[in-house]
């Protein structure tokens, strides 16, 4: 009976659209980190904490509203309970694990065994519940019990609560957490040491009239603060013996604290570039817009440059880690990443219809930019791919990879030498149009409503007037290029205009299009 | 076209596409390779080729063509074999248009010096094209159909005669874009020096005899202009 009970709830919480969207939401706020709301939630703990650590620190002295100790004893304790009863109802699913035993016993065409499954729950939460986070959580809510006086000390494990919030304290101690075995292997040595030394000075000291060092708690207490080079001087060895001992033990001492610098020393040398790594994965998944360029080589370099100079962002990704290092030498974002893995997107959180303006594709060979190609476009079926192509024979296989615009260069080469053999000038002016380092630019203007209904007078003003080059229109509504254009020609929003002029010529014929006629 | 004879040096992917496109434009015209394989390649695809080394005294070039109405285009595999055939050419031919392919840079700098007339460097194109595509899709379409599609829409140089209306003019007196539907992009004056200035820096140029112009129109407007100043032919 109750296990049909525990069964039928099991299969009504699975298949409840509400209850499995409460609990992701709870997820989210609490474990996940690409959260966007979740910092939100993170900062409101944070600020709870602080208040509850002024109020115990402000109590000490002075007398501290009732109110202010209602609220901290109780209102933040029960914020802290519900947030741990949250944990551990987000940490399993309890109805899932039900419903796989409830179908596998089915299979096996046996009783389904409830406590069984009941116990396998248990078992995972006590994992929860027994992880040191989770006990710094529950000896945080401890204060609610304020009558226990000696339990408002444990106010102080909020303060530990702190590192569940703040990602660098987290990382600080995982790189701490990677030295396990050496920290270890120093605790050991070092509480050989105190042992034997705090041993030994209690024998020779103890008995000594002139010695302060009477207790076996003032030797280890002695031993400590000669170990770890404090050296207070409220206890000192009296006897000759104990003076030898303190020798043995400073020196001792230093090994212990030089031990112990290298240690962490090293963890942070050697998690430097995981670091500074995740920094810059946190960078690129804050942007707006980029553009993502998949392959680092020297054109690369160039297409990059070009692009921050117009002033876009361009993330790079490359499997090479040589690569990687000259690119970052370049001053350029470019990530270890393969370009062609589907794990690399996850890792990065890359969106692609929000975040990348196109992808382009770099790579030195159409074998792996058609890999990559594919790659992307289980990502998104409609982000823009811009590819090079290497080998005229497989420009069919990169289309039909889904690469929207493909450039090859040694076909734009031999059509360009038949300009510039027979074009010269006319050549070189396109060229240094396109190239954009002649302080003379050629650009195109996307026109909006307001744009497209001052369009012409806009031409006509004198200051643009034979110096502001309107090579034509694009129109959208016929796909045509109107060259020239008279002003019987219709304008609408959408239309494309072409210009050639200095650059602050063509700012300020997009600014004066803009600008409202005044009535 | 006042080349009649045209030399493309070298036969990989770029030689290949530079040859296609600029063969039929000449009435002779030859691959020269440096090895047997090359030259087997440029034979099937239906070139006249000749072996070169880069030794050469060029008696080769002097035999078979007039190097008054000869262009080449050097483009060999590696930057610095384009470098050495370029000086090597310079050094015989002092007046030969000669055109290089350079991968970067700095090997496009060193072309230079080593006197090509001009070089295409071939990563900064690359690149170019790449960030125009994305940026400016619709330039890249427009400037490819005036360039290289058979369009109404051309490009073209025009040198003023000696006996034109415009001489004695300047440029910004005359209202292109109303009176011959064509739009002056730059001007090469050929007192001042030999490049080209835009247009559209606002400098007031007097036109003089053969100075150049570079118009944009249809066809019909540039043979109209062409006309009226007196030019019989112009480069499509």
């Amino acid at each position: 009976m109750i296990s049909r009970w525990i069964v039928g709830i099991a299969f009504f919480l699975h298949a409840s659209p509400n209850y499995r969207y409460i609990k992701k939401f709870a997820h989210n706020l609490l474990e996940n980190t690409n959260y966007p709301y979740k910092k939100f939630f993170d900062y409101t703990m944070m600020v709870l904490i602080v208040i509850s650590v002024y109020i115990l620190v402000h109590h000490v002295k002075y007398e501290v509203k009732p109110d202010w100790l209602f609220f901290n004893n109780y209102v933040i304790s029960v914020i802290f309970l519900i947030e741990y009863m949250l944990r551990l109802w987000v940490y399993s699913d309890n109805s899932k694990a039900i419903i796989e035993q409830y179908e596998h016993d089915l299979f096996l065409q046996r009783p389904f065994r409830v406590w069984g499954v009941l116990h396998r729950i248990m078992m995972t939460k006590m994992g929860f519940v027994f992880s040191p986070s989770a006990i710094i959580d529950l000896l945080a809510i401890m204060p609610f019990f304020h009558e226990m006086r000696l339990l408002r000390v444990f106010i102080l494990f909020r303060v530990f609560k702190l590192f569940r919030y703040a990602k660098s304290l987290q990382q600080f101690v995982s790189i701490l957490a990677s030295k396990k075995f050496e920290f270890l292997t120093l605790g050991v040595f070092a509480g050989v040491i105190i042992t034997v030394s705090s041993v030994l000075i209690y024998v020779m000291e103890a008995n000594n009239p002139d010695s302060k060092i009477n207790t076996l708690f003032e030797a280890v207490y002695w031993s400590v603060v000669t170990i770890f080079t404090v050296g207070y001087g409220d206890f000192v060895p009296a006897t000759s013996e104990g003076r030898m001992v303190a020798m043995v033990i400073i020196v001792a001492g230093i090994a212990v604290i030089s031990f112990a610098t290298s240690i962490v020393v090293s963890a942070f040398t050697e998690k430097l570039d995981e670091i500074k790594e995740d920094k810059l994965i946190d960078d690129v998944s804050k942007f707006d817009q980029f553009y993502l360029i998949c392959g680092y080589s020297p054109l690369t370099a160039q297409v990059a440059h070009r692009f921050i100079k117009n002033g876009n962002q361009v993330v790079i990704l490359e499997s090479n880690h040589k690569k990687v290092a000259e690119a970052q030498k370049d001053g350029l974002l470019a990530l270890t990443f393969d370009p062609a893995s589907l794990h690399s997107y996850h890792a990065l959180r890359i969106d692609f219809e929000t975040q990348v303006i196109s992808v382009i594709l770099l790579e030195e060979s159409d074998v792996l930019n058609v890999y990559t190609a594919l790659t992307i476009r289980e990502m998104s079926k409609s982000i823009k791919m811009l590819s090079i192509l290497l080998h005229h024979e497989n420009r069919r296989k990169l289309s039909l990879a889904g690469i929207n615009e493909i450039v090859y260069t040694q076909e734009l080469i031999g059509l360009m030498s038949k300009e510039v053999s027979g074009r010269p000038v006319a050549f070189e002016v396109i060229h240094a149009l396109r190239s954009e380092n002649s302080g003379v630019f050629i650009e195109e203007i996307v026109l909006d409503d307001l744009m497209a209904g001052q369009f012409f007078d806009t031409t006509k003003l004198s200051m643009f007037h034979k110096r502001l080059i309107v090579l034509g229109v694009y129109k959208q509504s016929s796909q045509s290029f109107f060259f020239n254009p008279s002003n019987t020609l219709i304008i609408d929003a959408g239309d494309v205009v072409i210009v050639v002029g200095t650059r602050s010529l063509i700012d300020e014929f997009k600014a004066l299009m803009r600008r409202k006629k005044r009535v | 076209m006042s080349y009649q004879s045209a030399i493309v040096f070298g036969f990989n992917e770029y030689a290949k596409q530079i040859a296609m496109q600029i063969a039929p434009e000449y009435l002779s015209f030859a691959i020269f390779v440096m090895t047997e394989a090359e030259r087997s390649a440029a034979k099937a695809a239906g070139f006249e080729v000749a072996l070169f080394d880069l030794g050469e005294d060029w008696k080769l070039i002097e035999e078979r063509f007039d190097p008054e109405s000869l262009i080449v285009f050097c483009a060999l595999d590696k930057d610095a074999e384009n470098v050495f055939l370029t000086i090597s050419l310079r050094s015989i031919f002092e007046e030969l248009p000669i055109i290089a392919l350079a991968g970067d840079h700095e090997s496009a700098a060193k072309m230079k010096s080593a006197g090509a007339n001009k070089v295409m460097a071939t990563q900064q194109i690359t690149a170019n094209i790449i960030t125009e595509m994305l940026e400016k899709p619709t330039v890249t379409e427009v400037l490819h159909d005036i360039l290289y599609e058979q369009s109404f829409l051309k490009i073209a140089q025009i040198s003023v005669p000696e006996n034109s209306f415009l001489v004695g003019k300047h440029l910004h007196d005359i209202d292109w874009g109303e009176e011959f539907d064509v739009l002056v992009l730059a001007i090469v004056d050929h007192q001042l020096s030999a490049t080209f200035s835009f247009t559209s820096k606002g400098h007031h140029h007097h036109i003089d005899p053969e100075d150049i112009l570079v118009v944009v129109g249809y066809e019909d407007s540039i043979s109209a202009l062409s006309e009226a100043m007196g030019v019989e032919k112009w480069a499509k």
